[in-house]
């Protein structure tokens, strides 16, 4: 006989796939006797210095971090202290003013104190 | 069998000592409607069995995994789903089938099938149901075999409801097409 439909309706909505008798009972125990049995084992105990590890490492890292950033703020104070000093030294220099003539007779009036003072010291400690 | 909620169910299968009898529990109340969904996708009863056997030693082994951001249902059902597509495609692989013939393998099946006892018209409904494409089949299934609420398949399948509802209207549109043609 031919089938004719057309709607979804039409058609029976039981289940038409059965299964063997007892199925989901027997099923239901033969997974349990197939499981692996690797459950318990699974929570090893962990060791204090496993713990620990962590927190140690940390410690390291952030001490290694604070000795480089105070190695190089020194190095860097030093730097500005050499270089304030050189400018300092620079800038005097090219604000003075002096004549050649001035220089060599700041020089003469050095030779002739220095003379004296020879002079003098000669005059107290030797004799 | 004692009933147990969900939150208790979770409970045991935490706890290492009672994690065994929890999953018993588990397969005693999930097995069924598990098998169910499995076997309207593959038809065949021995492949259906092989399936949920894989499932619950795949929701066994993870079981630590399993976070608790899901039901306990929605969790296993996208393992079977997942299951289940992958058996579909590894068979199609082997027998090496064209787009177009595809699931004539799972037609094939079903006439074998030892446990089927549906008349002629439901042979023909799964037929029909067997050119719909995996997904909208998995949807169609879901709501018209098992009456499935939208939200529930929504959060298995990870589709929202609209693209569901969308899918399922498209799905009984082809299948009546096909009901008709083949008159």
């Amino acid at each position: 006989m031919e089938t004719r439909i057309n709607k979804l309706s039409e058609i029976d909505r039981r289940n038409p796939f059965t299964v063997p008798e007892n199925y989901f009972s027997r099923f239901n125990e033969h997974i349990m006797t197939c499981l692996p049995e690797n459950k318990i084992e699974k929570t090893k105990k962990v060791s204090l210095w496993g713990k620990t590890k962590p927190w140690v490492y940390m410690a390291a890292m952030f001490m290694g971090i604070f000795f480089i950033i105070q190695l190089l703020t020194k190095d860097a104070a030093n730097q500005a202290v050499t270089l304030s000093s050189t400018q300092f030294t620079d800038d005097y220099w090219s604000t003075v003013q002096i004549t050649e003539e001035e220089f060599y007779q700041y020089l003469e009036e050095q030779l002739v104190n220095d003379g004296y003072y020879d002079y003098m010291y000669n005059q107290i400690y030797t004799n | 069998m004692e009933k147990y909620s969900e939150e208790q169910l979770l409970e045991k299968l935490r706890d290492p000592r009672t994690q065994r009898q929890g999953f018993a529990i588990l397969v005693s109340e999930y097995s069924e409607r598990l098998y169910w969904q499995i076997r309207k996708m593959v038809l065949s009863h021995d492949d259906a069995n092989d399936i949920l056997q894989d499932v619950f030693i795949k929701a066994w082994t993870n079981i630590d995994n399993f976070r608790g951001e899901s039901k306990l249902t929605t969790w296993l059902y996208r393992i079977a789903i997942n299951e289940s597509i992958t058996f579909l495609n590894k068979k199609r692989n082997q027998n090496n089938v064209s787009v177009d013939d595809e699931n004539s393998f799972l037609l094939n099946t079903l006439e074998s099938d030892e446990y089927f006892d549906g008349d002629e018209a439901q042979k023909l409904l799964q037929q029909a149901v067997l050119t719909l494409p995996d997904k909208q089949r998995l949807v169609f299934q879901m709501k018209y075999f098992d009456e499935m609420k939208y939200e529930e398949m929504s959060d298995i399948l990870g589709t929202s409801v609209g693209a569901l509802k969308a899918s399922y209207h498209h799905a009984v549109k082809k299948i009546e097409n096909f009901l008709t043609d083949s008159n």
